[in-house]
């Protein structure tokens, strides 16, 4: 199950908000921040690894999505769509601040749900993924953390599949390293 | 606190501060542009409302307000006066409504009195209006079922309380759009 086929259950009642919104209601909009902002600054947090600039991409995504709203499809996933805007933001200010790292060669498909050999504490698989490189960072957090699909995370990060793929290869090598055990991709 | 799955990591995340303030007034200005609109002078606010009547096609209780509204403006003039155009308010409603609002007997005492007359109002408009209507207090009459069914649920869901009460506040507009509509007497 994708992403945005699991929060269909939401849409019917964010569809009015939306609509609300796109008159010009700020109220109605406020209701999507408070209800998206967690999940928005959740994944701005992982990718960024900065507290103040992934606040500002917090604030930027949701007035980049203030003024796309009638773009958005009231059909499609409204947290995947501000998770899309989100992504381009965090990226967006990152290749302001370093050039873009080379892209691994290899490419390993990966799928399904991600797991530890053995049970680990939450702060020391944060450090470890903090530690990522932002490439494989950004494929990890979208597909093993958020469970966007490959084709999902690769659309959102303006990659290739098969990049996305070996950026996930790259994470899972780099976290088994680090953690000193397995990590699974089922 | 130990994890297994990557999955298991907190999605959520609360900034360590309220974001919202600056993200308000960052679209301030778009809110009052918003605003503007539905003060321009006559044309250029008929325009708007047609722009407007696009955008909401596919909400039904939206539409039909907007629709009967732009009717009474392109009406002819009546002899002694100009149409009225119709200000979408709703008689001893206040600007803000809440839950309180719907179940107040008053309220609800209007609300009985607009839908008994209802279906006189509705044989005096042009078969294709009152089929709008209808086809609108229909939506409007779903999306309270399910809000309520919903809201039988999750009673203390702020966001389904407030969208019952603006679905409630839609329905008193489509209902005073057609009274203020019929006594016109020049038809929709």
């Amino acid at each position: 199950m994708t992403q945005a086929q699991a929060l269909s259950g939401e849409i019917d009642w964010e569809a009015g908000l939306v609509q609300r919104a796109r008159t010009g209601d700020a109220r109605a909009f406020e209701r999507i921040y408070r209800e998206h902002s967690g999940r928005v600054y959740g994944l701005c947090l992982r990718m960024t690894r900065d507290v103040h600039l992934a606040e500002d991409c917090v604030q930027e995504t949701f007035i980049n999505a203030w003024r796309a709203l009638a773009r958005f499809e009231t059909r499609s996933s409204l947290g995947t769509w501000l998770h899309r805007i989100a992504v381009n933001v965090c990226l967006a200010k990152r290749r302001k601040g370093a050039p873009p790292e080379p892209l691994p060669e290899d490419d390993e498909g990966e799928m399904g749900d991600w797991t530890l050999e053995t049970p680990v504490e939450v702060r020391e698989i944060e450090a470890a993924i903090d530690a990522l490189p932002d490439g494989a960072r950004d494929a990890l957090v979208l597909h093993a953390l958020y469970g966007y699909s490959h084709e999902e995370s690769a659309q959102m990060l303006g990659l290739a599949e098969g990049t996305c793929k070996a950026q996930l290869h790259r994470a899972r090598r780099l976290l088994r390293d680090r953690l000193g055990l397995e990590v699974y991709a089922a | 606190m130990k994890i297994i799955s990557l999955r298991d990591l907190p999605q959520d995340i609360a900034p360590s501060r309220d974001l919202w303030p600056q993200i308000a007034a960052q679209i301030a200005p778009d809110t009052a542009n918003a605003a503007d609109a539905t003060r321009l002078p006559a044309s250029p606010r008929r325009l708007v409302r047609l722009r407007w009547l696009a955008a909401a096609a596919a909400v039904g209780c939206l539409a039909v307000g907007m629709w009967i509204d732009r009717s009474l403006l392109l009406a002819p003039k009546v002899e002694g006066g100009a149409p009225t155009a119709n200000t979408h308010v709703t008689p001893g409603a206040p600007a803000s409504l809440d839950v309180a609002y719907v179940s107040d007997p008053r309220y609800q005492r209007q609300r009985a009195a607009l839908l008994a007359s209802l279906q006189a109002q509705l044989n005096a408009l042009p078969p294709t209006t009152r089929i709008r209507v209808l086809a609108s207090l229909d939506t409007i009459g779903k999306a309270k079922q399910d809000l309520e069914s919903a809201l039988g649920k999750d009673p203390g869901n702020a966001l389904l309380q407030e969208l019952l009460v603006n679905t409630y506040q839609d329905e008193m507009r489509v209902l005073t759009d057609v009274r203020s509509a019929s006594h016109a007497g020049e038809g929709i």
